[in-house]
Order: C-alpha cells, then sequence, then structure tokens
C-alpha cells in the first residue's frame, strides 16, 4: 500500500473528479471543452501533464541541487500524469474531432505507455535511493564471494570444515541470486531502453500535438472570436 | 552536458517535426479543418441565409465565419452579415434581438456551432435568460421549481421567438374553462395587452389597489373593467363608486357622488348615513332623535328642511310667525331663543333689551306689535301729550332723563350763548311748546335803549353774547370809513337817539377859526375822513394848475392871506421882479421864464437875429453883455480887419450891425 500511495491518490482524485463532472453533466450537461469549465479542465490537465514531463525530468539530473527525493518526484510525476491526462481528456467532451481528437488519443496511448513503463522501471534494481546498482557493484561482490569460497578450500584442504561448507553453500546463493539479478538487469534495461525509445518520441508528438491544439484554439476562439 | 531534458532526445525531435509536418499537411489538406472542434450544424432554417442553407455548408471555409485575425472584425459582425433578420431587428429594437439589446459582440451569449451536424445552434439557457426583456416576466411560468415547471416549447410550440395568444388560452382554458371564458368575453383574447408575466392577475391576483370585500367579492371582473382591454385603460379603472353605480343611484345624484360616506361594499342597506352630507345637518337636540322620529314610516326622502316639517304640531304661537321656526329657535331647544329683533325694524337697544318680551308682547301676541313708544309708553308719558306721540324725537331707549332734543328742529335754533342754557331759562313752567321766539319774550329791554332803539335786538346783538353789541353802520347813509371807524359811537351820537345823528362833517368837526369864511365849501373837499391833517386840495380843479415848482411849494408861498381864493395867478404877485431886469423886461415873466425854474430862461418871443449866430448856441450873454434890449457884435468882430473893411462906411459901429440896413440876418458883406 505505501508503496503505491501516489496510485491511490490518483484514483481517488479520478473518483472525485469523475464524480463532480458527472453531477454537473446530470444536473446541467456534459461541459463543451469551450466552456469556463471545459477550459478549465483542459488547462489544469495540460499544466499537470507538463508538470508531468519536465519536473521528474528535471530533478533527475538535479544532482547538484537536489530538493526532495527521488521517489517523491516520481510520486507527484505518476500522480500527474494521470489525473492530468484524465482531466484532458474531460476536457474533450468526448468528442473527438481532428487535432483535438487526435490529442486526446494520443494522451490516452502516452499516460497507457506511461503506465507499463513505470512497471519496467520498477524492475530495475535500485538502492534505496533509487540510485541503479552498477554491474561493477554486483560483479565485485561475486568476485568477494568467490575469493571467500577459494579460502575456504585452501584451508581445510582434505575435508572442509563446516563452517567452511556454511559459507560456501551461503557464497554460492548469493552469486546465483547476484547472477539473477544482474540477468535481471540486463534485461530490465534492455526493455526500459526500447521503452524509452517508444514512450519519448510519443510524448514529445503529444506536447507539440497540444501546443499546436492551443495555438489554434487561442486563434480561433479568442483572436477571431 | 547532460539534457536538461530527458526527452530531448534525437528521437523526440524528429517524432516532433515529423508531427508538425504531418498537421502542416492535414491542414492544408483539409482547409484548416483540423483544427475544427466539431462539425457544423446542417439543420436548415427557411430559406437560403448568406447563400447557403445551413451552416454545413461552410464546411472548411473557416473565414466564412472567423474574420482575419487583427483585422478589426469579429466574428459578430460576420453573424449579421449574414443574418440581416437579426440585424434589422437590433436596428429596430423590436422582435426577441431588439428587445434583448443584441449586438455583434453578444452573438456568442447565446449561439454557437461545431457542436454537430445536429446538434443545436442556440445555447440559450432558459433558466437564466432574460425573458423579462421580452416584454413578458417567466414571474409566473416559472421553467422549475414549484412543483410543476413550465417548458419553452408549451408557450412557444411553434418557435421559441414566436407567440400567438390562443397557446395561453388554450393552456388557462384546461385550468379554468369558466372563467377564461368570462375573462375573455370581457377582457379579449389579446393576452399581452395586460398580462406581462408580473402582475399574476389571475386567481392569485389580490386587487389590492381596490381591495374587493362584501359585495364586491363575488362582482364580475368585466361590471367594473369595462372594455379594457389594455393594462392602460385596466389600471385606469376609476374607484369611484359612481363610475359603477350612478345608474342605480336611489339618490339620484343628491347626495354626490361618494357613496362610501354612508354605504359599504357590504350592501347597500345597512347605511351610516352622515346627516351633515344632506340639506339638514343634525346639530343640537336633533342628535340622537330617533330617525323615524323625522322619517316617519321611514321615508327617506322628501322630509323637507323647514322646522314646520316636524314641528307644525308643536307651534304655541298659534301660527302667528309664518317665516321658519329657525329664525328664533336654535337646534338646541325650544326655549333657546335667539331672536334678532333688528329684523323686525324695532332693534332692542338699551333699556329694551332687559324687559320680557311679554312686557311689550301682551298676551303672547308677537305680530303687528305696534313701534311706537307710545303704544307702550302713553301711561309714562310725563308731558301729558304736550309733544305729542313720538316720544323717540327727544328720548333715547337707555332712560327717559337722558333726553337730548334737537332744538335745531324748531324754529329757534340754540346758537351762542342758547347753547349752553337750561331749558328751564326759557322754558318756564315746563312749558315747551309754543314757547315764544322773540328776544324780548326772555330778555327784558334795558332802560338805557329808551324808545331809539325800536327794532329788533338781533340788529345789534347776538346770540354769542349781550355784550358788545354790533351795528354795521355801513347800511346807514352814512358808512364809516377812515377814523370813523375806530370812533366811538357816542363821538357822533351824542345823543341817545342814534337816528338823528347828521352825517354833516360840521355836525361833528367845528370849522377851525383859521379858515375863517373863505372855506364855504365842503370840509371834504379838502379833508377825507382818514384824517383832518394833511388836507388835500386839487388845484388842478382851479384855473391856476400846479405844474413845475408850483407843485412842491408850500400853499402859504403864494395864498399868504386866510383867503385862498383870494391869490392871483400873476407871476408878479408871487415873484419879485429882479433888479437885473431893470426896464427892459416889460412883458410877462413866462415869456423867458417856466414853471420849472426860474433859471435858466430862455426867450421865446420874437428875434429877428439868429439866436445862434456865430457859434453863440443860444446864449444871450454872448450878444448881449449888458442889456437884453442892446446888442454888441464887438465880442467876435472887433479885430482889425473888421474896422478896416467898414472904413469908410458912415454909421458903422459894432452895437448896430443888426440893423435892417447892414446886417438883420447876421449874414451878408
Amino acid at each position: 500500500m505505501a508503496r503505491s500511495r501516489e496510485l491511490v491518490l490518483a484514483l481517488l482524485a479520478i473518483l472525485a473528479i469523475t464524480g463532480l463532472y458527472a453531477g454537473y453533466a446530470q444536473a446541467v450537461s456534459v461541459p463543451a471543452a469551450s466552456g469556463l469549465i471545459g477550459h478549465s479542465l483542459g488547462i489544469v490537465g495540460f499544466l499537470m501533464m507538463l508538470m508531468t514531463e519536465t519536473l521528474y525530468s528535471l530533478r533527475k539530473r538535479a544532482m547538484r541541487r537536489p530538493r526532495g527525493s527521488m521517489r517523491s518526484w516520481l510520486q507527484f510525476h505518476i500522480f500527474t500524469g494521470l489525473v492530468g491526462s484524465y482531466l484532458v481528456v474531460l476536457h474533450s467532451a468526448w468528442s473527438f474531432n481532428g487535432l483535438a481528437g487526435a490529442l486526446t488519443v494520443m494522451t490516452i496511448v502516452v499516460v497507457g505507455s506511461g503506465f507499463v513503463g513505470r512497471y519496467i522501471y520498477t524492475a530495475v534494481p535500485r538502492t534505496a535511493d533509487g540510485v541503479v546498482i552498477e554491474a561493477q557493484e554486483l560483479q565485485g561482490q561475486l568476485d568477494l564471494v568467490r575469493r571467500e569460497m577459494a579460502m575456504a578450500q585452501g584451508a581445510g584442504a582434505a575435508i572442509p570444515s563446516g563452517t567452511a561448507r556454511h559459507q560456501d553453500r551461503r557464497a554460492n546463493r548469493r552469486l546465483r541470486e547476484i547472477e539473477r539479478q544482474m540477468a535481471a538487469l540486463r534485461w530490465a534495461r534492455r526493455v526500459l531502453a526500447t521503452w524509452h525509445a517508444i514512450h519519448i518520441p510519443l510524448g514529445m508528438a503529444l506536447f507539440v500535438m497540444a501546443f499546436v491544439h492551443i495555438g489554434a484554439a487561442v486563434h480561433y476562439a479568442t483572436l477571431l472570436r | 552536458m547532460r539534457r536538461p531534458l530527458g526527452c530531448l532526445t534525437f528521437s523526440a525531435l524528429i517524432a516532433a517535426v515529423l508531427v508538425v509536418l504531418a498537421i502542416v499537411v492535414a491542414a492544408a489538406a483539409t482547409g484548416n479543418g483540423i483544427f475544427s472542434p466539431g462539425r457544423l450544424s446542417s439543420v436548415a432554417h427557411g430559406g437560403a441565409v448568406g447563400g447557403v442553407a445551413s451552416h454545413a455548408e461552410l464546411e472548411g471555409r473557416c473565414e466564412a465565419c472567423h474574420a482575419p485575425a487583427l483585422s478589426g472584425e469579429r466574428m459578430g459582425d460576420r453573424c449579421l452579415a449574414c443574418h440581416t433578420t437579426v440585424t434589422n431587428e437590433i436596428a429596430s429594437g423590436g422582435g426577441l434581438h431588439g428587445r434583448l439589446a443584441a449586438s455583434a459582440a453578444t452573438c456568442r451569449d447565446c449561439h454557437t456551432d461545431h457542436r454537430g451536424a445536429t446538434a443545436a445552434l442556440t445555447l440559450a439557457d432558459p433558466r437564466v435568460f432574460p425573458h423579462e426583456q421580452t416584454g413578458y416576466s417567466l414571474a409566473a411560468h416559472s421553467l422549475s421549481g414549484r412543483g410543476v415547471g413550465v417548458g419553452c416549447r408549451e408557450c412557444h410550440p411553434a418557435s421559441p421567438v414566436s407567440y400567438s395568444a390562443p397557446t395561453c388560452v388554450g393552456c388557462h382554458q384546461g385550468l379554468d374553462a369558466p372563467y377564461m371564458t368570462a375573462h375573455l368575453a370581457a377582457f379579449g383574447s389579446a393576452c399581452l395587452n395586460c398580462h406581462d408575466g408580473v402582475d399574476s392577475y389571475g386567481k392569485t391576483f389580490t386587487h389590492a389597489t381596490y381591495p374587493l370585500t362584501g359585495g364586491h367579492e363575488k362582482t364580475e371582473c368585466g361590471a367594473c373593467h369595462k372594455q379594457a382591454t389594455t393594462l392602460a385603460v385596466l389600471r385606469a379603472t376609476s374607484t369611484e363608486c359612481v363610475t359603477c353605480h350612478a345608474a342605480k343611484d336611489i339618490h339620484q345624484g343628491r347626495l354626490g357622488s361618494n357613496c362610501a360616506e354612508c354605504h359599504s361594499p357590504a350592501g347597500w342597506t345597512g347605511a351610516t348615513i352622515n346627516h351633515d352630507r344632506t340639506r339638514f345637518a343634525l346639530v343640537g337636540r336633533h342628535v340622537g332623535v330617533l330617525c323615524e322620529s323625522c322619517h316617519v314610516e321611514r321615508h327617506w326622502t322628501g322630509i323637507g328642511t323647514t322646522c314646520s316639517s316636524c314641528h307644525a304640531k308643536d307651534d304655541p304661537h298659534r301660527g302667528q310667525f309664518t317665516g321658519d321656526c329657525a329664525a328664533c329657535h336654535a337646534a338646541t331647544g325650544w326655549k333657546d331663543v335667539t331672536f334678532d329683533h333688528a329684523k323686525t325694524g324695532f332693534a332692542l337697544t338699551a333699556g329694551h333689551a332687559k324687559p320680557a318680551c311679554a312686557a311689550c308682547h301682551a298676551g303672547g301676541r308677537y305680530v303687528a306689535t305696534p313701534t311706537t313708544c307710545n303704544a307702550c309708553h302713553a301711561k309714562d308719558d310725563a308731558h301729558s301729550g304736550s309733544f305729542g306721540k313720538d316720544c323717540a324725537s327727544c328720548h333715547k331707549t337707555t332712560t327717559w332723563t337722558d333726553a337730548t332734543f334737537d332744538h335745531s328742529r324748531t324754529q329757534f335754533k340754540l346758537t351762542g350763548a342758547h347753547a349752553g342754557v337750561t331749558c328751564q331759562k326759557c322754558h318756564i313752567g315746563g312749558l315747551f311748546k309754543g314757547t315764544p321766539t322773540a328776544c324780548s319774550s326772555c330778555h327784558a329791554k334795558p332802560s338805557s335803549h329808551t324808545s331809539a332803539f325800536a327794532g329788533s335786538c338781533s340788529t345789534c346783538h347776538s346770540t354769542k353774547a349781550w355784550k358788545p353789541a354790533t351795528f354795521n353802520h355801513n347800511q346807514t347813509h352814512f358808512k364809516l370809513t377812515g377814523a370813523h371807524v375806530g370812533a366811538a359811537c357816542q363821538k357822533c351820537h351824542t345823543s341817545s337817539h342814534f337816528s338823528d345823528a347828521s352825517t354833516a362833517c360840521s355836525s361833528c368837526h367845528a370849522k377851525p377859526s383859521s379858515h375863517t369864511s373863505a372855506f364855504a365849501g365842503s370840509c371834504s373837499t379838502c379833508h377825507s375822513t382818514k384824517a383832518w391833517k394833511p388836507a388835500t386840495f386839487n388845484h388842478n380843479q382851479t384855473h391856476f394848475k400846479l405844474t413845475g415848482a408850483h407843485v412842491g411849494a408850500a400853499c402859504q408861498k403864494c395864498h399868504t392871506s386866510s383867503h385862498f381864493t383870494d391869490a392871483s395867478t400873476a407871476c408878479s404877485s408871487c415873484h419879485a421882479k429882479p433888479s437885473s431886469h431893470g426896464s427892459n423886461f416889460t412883458g410877462s415873466c413866462s415869456t423867458c421864464h417856466s414853471t420849472k425854474a426860474w433859471k435858466p430862461a430862455s426867450y421865446n418871443g420874437p428875434h429877428t437875429f439868429p439866436q445862434r449866430h456865430g457859434g453863440a448856441g443860444g446864449v444871450c450873454s454872448k450878444c448881449h453883455p449888458s442889456s437884453w434890449t442892446s446888442y454888441s457884435c464887438a465880442r467876435c468882430h472887433s479885430n482889425k480887419s473888421m474896422i478896416d473893411k467898414h472904413k469908410g462906411r458912415s454909421g458903422f459901429s459894432l452895437t448896430t450891425c443888426a440893423n435892417a440896413n447892414c446886417h438883420p440876418t447876421g449874414g451878408g458883406d
């Protein structure tokens, strides 16, 4: 539960928003995209998506003057990504015409992609601070165990002592565990790289479309009204 | 250097470029249709507007509605450019858009598009639509609330912008058919003429401006609001009772138009009349009397307002007075008599005010009571009838004793001292009538007057006082003038007989000795009554008129004796011949002298020789140096040349030049 708190919060927020939205739609009508509520949904949702895209990325690269833990920013990233995109979808007023419709679809696609990416990402081993354990560190640990094994065999030439056998077994378990971790890390990094190669262009396409959509809305619905 | 954002990868930038290209291509291909938020409406309303039947025909022609940016033109301007009907409504202020004060800037408040082919273009929220601006409020036709709401289509079945009265009628017939039938009959079917949606004329209408109570509660509206087919006429309905009830006024307008003063809407009967409104206000003992006392058998009209209408039987005067009782009696009570006796012509003043009426009106007889004093006061006559019956000629109504007789009404007006004399001085013994008017009847002739004054006393005396007596002497033959005016009567009237005095001056004025017999004439020849002296004599009436220096000369200068008449008129009788004249001047003095003055004398006699010869200028001594009878020319002609000239002439002398043989006129050689 604690590990997926942001998901719970996002779910609660989405449920609350859905309730308000449904209530308004029932009492009045589905908020038009161009109305006060519709525009508000779009603007807030877009800003949250923009924060999703930028703040976590900036934090990851802010090594000299970090603010907050990486985990907190990731939680915020996930929360805004889910809630913001949901608001944007509501902003569409369930109309999927032209660029705006494509933008809505793209939003759903990118959010889904991000959701998948999140689980790939969490599969990558990390320290408490979330820093990926470098392969060298794993290899160092393996070498240490193997040295311990060799030392144990040299000391008890004929019959290894009970203590040495015990250490050997433990070292072997540790070795196999580390080897599995390394294999999983390699797999995860490959998958993550692949996911990045897909997700990031999609996200870029999404934001380009969003800005064009905003520009068109301002142009037609504000400047030309 | 690390990328600030993880998204700025090569592939991401490629994707961005590709997306932009895709958008540009799509926009070009669709005529910017990809930016359309939705399909345009294909719903057609009537004929073509702006060349198209519906907005759907404008798909891909964004500029048809969206004016170029920064052009100054709004989208609303393009709406009105095509929808000229709306434009005309706005311009005229009529129609739906005119009444809503719509403009190009407010088109979007109600209208939109891009909501799909079949979506409505009008998004006006009926719950907030300012329906009252159309001239009809929805206050009584709420769209929601109060249980049952009224939908737009219920009143606007054909179109939200159209309305027809039958729609109202149809609905309200369903609510109360009998009422609506009567209502339509009374007020017509032009509902909006009166109803604006706020007034709620109908079942909930309180008629507060004129609360309907009593009989008015059941009255049909049209009974009062006749022919009221507009709100203005409806509200202008008079609230005066007579407006509706005049035709049934049993008082025939006699009691005015305010029925409510006596009647209430509860019913015509049970009126609480304010009797003051009638011609007979109830005052005094009339207040509280039972109505039926006067309105016998409840006859409310035609009772009459005279006292006798009700009180004829109460008349104690037995019909003596034909006038109204109220002339004497007040409504407070019969005994409260306030009779103005002055109206009878016999005002009760002073002593007459106090006695009881019966003192004069004996036996209750009021009419034809005589007004003469004697009628009542005959027994009081102290004069025993000697003055007749008109006591008021002397007496007043105050008391008998303060009689004030106007003696001027008699033949003997009281003037002067007579005015202050007591009556008894003349009217001795109380006798007034027949008193003689002669002075002597009261005033005895004094002994001093003897028989000389046989005439009337008033010839000399006035009523002002006996003395001083005054006599107008001018009525005699001898008018008093000058010093005679102030002279005492006895100066001339030396005897007791005034009439025997002579008018001759000498009868009073003795002739002075100085006058001797020379003044035989009348004294008045020289004297006037002004004064004896100075006496004046008009000398011009004599043969010797006084002229020149004679005028101012004293009389005695010439009249040396006491006889004035013996004076000579010759000059020499007064003026002695001077020695200088010698024997030369034998003629009359007046030859040379005038009465103006002795000198200068001037010769006026014959003088053959020119008196102005040789510059003599009339100066006698020029030629007559020594004697008037001789002359000498030597004063001027004694020069040697003159002597030489006359050499050889015999008899030449400068004292004989004027001889007839020589120079008789002073001229010649």
